[in-house]
């Protein structure tokens, strides 16, 4: 997926709102992974708490996507990118997780840079013309 | 585009995550034993998170590997694509999305359990993770997956049984002079789990105070 630099949502041969049960979630064992890392050693995890988890993680990859989404129609894009996504988190209070965020989708674009061959962080190729932001500069919230 | 230089001048210590007095403070309040619990726990639940974003942010300086994921990318890509809306996405977006899932899921995870310790119990439960929405204003869009129940019990109850039993009184006492949830005489929560009450009519508060000796003891 990640050579692919945009893929179209309607890929799989399954319509944007018709998703199979099992897939509206993220698997429970790496949640649950994820989840004894916040834990100390002698905390257990509840089954009921973990099927919560599940559920809110969906719902917030979902709010998040849907916020961002709105951005790019407002500004007729085709592509949600990772710089939507940040916006996105902004505006829904999610300050906290910008600078480890931003940090992160820089360094992504760099590697990815490099990959390419390009040799230059962010090439822009990932985003539609009619949008998005260069890889020098980062969008300030 | 140089994002490391601004690591010293962040402020990690700042909490945009807004607690609702409303939720949080459970009758009785006013006493001075709560307040010290309340204000402990909050203290330990701040330093916590602000010490889990210190630790995230340094983790993420450190990362060199973005081919292998905690959360797969073609299933977060399944969730977003679940929105009519979203036309395109780009390669990058479900990698973020891998990792502010794994944020995501910490955060959670460290703020339910400050509700299980609170309750003295190692087992998180669905009702911490209600509890943790529930004071979390960032969080509210997760009102309709914890169940009405959990939600009703931590609005009610506030941070729990010790608090009000340190203070004297038992827990889901009304002190005198204290307003009443609810109408006088109506029944909250499930009424067949208990005998039957023929002073239900009679308000609660008034009863006679925590200082006056249990006719039972």
């Amino acid at each position: 997926m990640a050579d692919t630099p945009s893929s179209p949502a309607g890929d799989g041969g399954e319509s944007g709102g018709s998703v199979r049960e099992q897939d509206r979630y993220l698997p429970i064992a790496n949640i649950s992974r994820i989840m004894k890392k916040a834990l100390p050693p002698n905390g257990k995890i509840g089954k009921d708490a973990k099927d919560t988890v599940q559920e809110c993680v969906s719902e917030f990859i979902s709010f998040i996507t849907s916020e961002a989404s709105d951005k790019c129609q407002k500004e007729k894009r085709k592509t949600v990118n990772g710089d939507d996504l940040l916006w996105a988190m902004a505006t829904l209070g999610f300050e906290d997780y910008l600078e480890p965020l931003k940090i992160y989708l820089a360094r992504y674009r760099e590697l990815e840079g490099d990959n390419k061959g390009s040799g230059k962080s962010g090439d822009g190729s990932n985003r539609d013309a009619g949008g998005g932001v260069s890889g020098e500069e980062m969008p300030s919230w | 585009m140089d994002q490391q230089g601004q690591s010293s001048a962040m402020n990690y210590g700042s909490n945009p995550y807004q607690t609702n007095a409303m939720t949080t403070t459970p009758t009785g309040s006013d006493h001075p034993a709560y307040h010290q619990i309340h204000q402990q726990q909050q203290q330990q639940l701040t330093q916590q998170l602000q010490s889990f974003w210190e630790t995230q942010f340094k983790e993420i300086e450190k990362t060199t590997d973005f081919k292998n994921h905690s959360l797969p990318l073609a299933r977060i890509k399944k969730i977003m694509k679940a929105d009519e809306d979203v036309r395109m996405i780009s390669a990058e977006a479900p990698v973020v999305f891998a990792r502010a899932c794994e944020m995501f899921i910490l955060e959670l995870t460290l703020r339910s359990w400050n509700h299980t310790e609170e309750n003295k119990r190692r087992t998180l439960q669905k009702n911490d993770i209600a509890a943790a929405v529930t004071r979390t204003d960032i969080f509210d869009f997760l009102v309709d997956i914890v169940p009405r129940e959990d939600l009703r019990d931590e609005v009610l109850g506030g941070v729990g049984a010790e608090a009000a039993t340190a203070a004297g009184y038992p827990y889901g006492y009304l002190p005198p002079g204290t307003a009443p949830i609810g109408n006088p005489g109506m029944v909250m929560g499930n009424p067949g789990a208990y005998p039957p009450n023929p002073y239900m009519g009679q308000p609660m508060w008034q009863q006679p105070g925590p200082e006056q000796q249990d006719p039972d003891n």
